[in-house]
């Protein structure tokens, strides 16, 4: 498992600059305008991020590669979602770093106070969404891939309104210990155990 | 002892089946698995590295079951295919720093060294490097963990002559181990003309034979002679004959019984690996 971490880690090391570079972008398109701006740009940067990761690995074949490694295929899929959790909660929490120095430097900006849930909302989303996400990247091939993350990035901005609502009923409201709100983290956390079983099944099967 | 032990091994494709295959490759040889292009040999080698899941059939590997074992046998064997799947922007030393980690008997300076004499240098990235040089680079990861079996699929495909008969040596060399082996899958014969030990043939998706080479070369012959000693029962004992509008050249399974038959009147030679395969894959009668 941390070889293959390691792995991605080593895949990703030219391109990290492209994690930057999203979070700097996101960063200046959401900040001065969206007051749920903390969400979004952890959000879009976690998932651009873990799209950037997969698009390498098929870009190269990865997966052809992988095998001839010894480690069982459960052991790759394993790795990638262990991946897509670390790329979010860094994505999540830069988010969260650079809204606390924005708001102690520009109080203008006028950003409603953080708290815990702006880490733990975000993260969640973006496990959520990869819990659709990989195991369609483990079962389709290059092409299928390829249009996938299209189909993410039009689903992603057509949901950024959404999120932005969701995010700020809970703050308005005071929603933070609303035992709902932890039945949907829970559910969360079974989806994409559940995810990870099925995209194990599906690259077991799945003939490179 | 075997180190591949093949059973049944079939696999439907609606173009083309794998029929059935069963193959042993003895330990301490190297086992050259020859056929025309698409006959199977890619097949058969991904479905016993676990790439593909076969219909039916069992593979052991070093005496472990494939799938159920693959993590124990992949620590063991080495690969080099003619499709080398590297990250292409990584440089050989990235590439090196992400596979070595994986093998518990991974040997830095052995690598180092074929580095060195196969003149590839760690600062070079994937993409600047030639089809050969990257089947070098496989060659080396793959001599570099203390393989036992190495199992190579159409390696010399896309090597030029020099770095063909070099890595032919170095095939050699490795075989001086008598624990270690080789299947190395080609449709370049020649290679293994020079350094193999038993050759399996598939054709159509079936094994034809697999046999030591030098009973393979004393069995087969290579008949030629006038049109005039043909009829039909004698041209039903060619494996596969061409002939021309002066005479005639054909394979046979049986030098002893062609030698009986055509006494002084017709040359026998000893055929080539090239010449077995192509008279078995062309089958009947060809008109030159």
């Amino acid at each position: 498992m941390l070889n293959l971490l390691r792995k991605d880690f080593i895949a990703l090391k030219s391109s990290l600059w492209m994690g930057l570079m999203f979070l700097t972008v996101f960063s200046a398109v959401f900040i001065p305008k969206h007051s749920s701006s903390v969400h979004l740009v952890g959000i879009y940067t976690a998932f651009a991020t873990l799209s950037h990761a997969t698009m390498i690995d098929v870009k190269n074949q990865n997966h052809n590669f992988l095998v001839t490694l010894p480690i069982s295929r459960k052991n790759i899929v394993q790795a990638k979602y262990m991946m897509s959790i670390i790329i979010s909660l860094v994505s999540v929490l830069a988010s969260y770093g650079i809204h606390m120095f924005a708001t102690s430097v520009f109080p203008v900006l006028n950003k409603p106070e953080l708290t815990v849930m702006d880490i733990i909302g975000p993260a969640a989303i973006v496990l959520a969404l990869a819990s659709i996400y990989l195991p369609l990247f483990y079962s389709l091939s290059k092409k299928g891939t390829s249009i996938i993350n299209g189909v993410f990035f039009i689903l992603l901005l057509a949901l950024a309104q959404p999120t932005a609502m969701f995010m700020n009923m809970i703050n308005e409201n005071r929603l933070h210990s609303d035992p709902t709100l932890y039945l949907i983290l829970i559910g969360i956390i079974l989806l994409f155990i559940v995810s990870y079983y099925i995209a194990a099944v599906l690259f077991t099967k799945k003939e490179l | 002892m075997n180190v591949i032990e093949i059973r049944n091994l079939t696999k439907t494709y609606p173009e083309f089946t794998v029929d059935q295959v069963s193959l042993d490759v003895k330990q301490g040889y190297i086992t050259g698995l020859i056929g025309p292009n698409g006959v199977g040999k890619s097949t058969l080698i991904k479905m016993m590295l676990g790439m593909i899941r076969p219909d039916s059939g069992s593979v052991k590997i070093l005496g472990c079951k494939m799938p159920a074992q693959e993590v124990d046998i992949k620590q063991r064997i080495g690969i080099v295919s003619d499709d080398c799947f590297y990250y292409e922007h990584l440089t050989i030393r990235d590439m090196k720093k992400m596979i070595a980690p994986f093998y518990k008997k991974w040997d830095e300076q052995k690598f180092n060294r074929y580095l060195e004499q196969f003149e590839l240098s760690p600062k070079k990235k994937i993409e600047q490097l030639s089809k050969g040089m990257k089947v070098k680079f496989a060659l080396a990861v793959a001599l570099s963990h203390e393989a036992e079996l190495l199992i190579m699929d159409e390696p010399t495909s896309g090597l030029d002559p020099v770095f063909r008969r070099e890595m032919l040596d170095l095939l050699a060399d490795m075989m001086q181990n008598e624990r270690n082996s080789i299947i190395f899958s080609t449709h370049i014969t020649t290679d293994l003309d020079r350094i193999a030990d038993y050759i399996a043939f598939i054709n159509r998706g079936k094994l034809v034979f697999n046999e030591a080479k030098d009973t393979l070369f004393e069995r087969y012959a290579i008949v030629k002679g006038d049109s005039e000693l043909l009829d039909s029962d004698i041209r039903n004992k060619f494996i596969g004959i061409r002939e021309t509008t002066v005479g005639f050249e054909g394979l046979v399974d049986n030098r002893q019984e062609a030698e009986d038959l055509f006494g002084n009147y017709a040359l026998l030679d000893k055929p080539t690996l090239e010449d077995i395969m192509y008279f078995t894959a062309k089958g009947g009668r060809i008109h030159a």
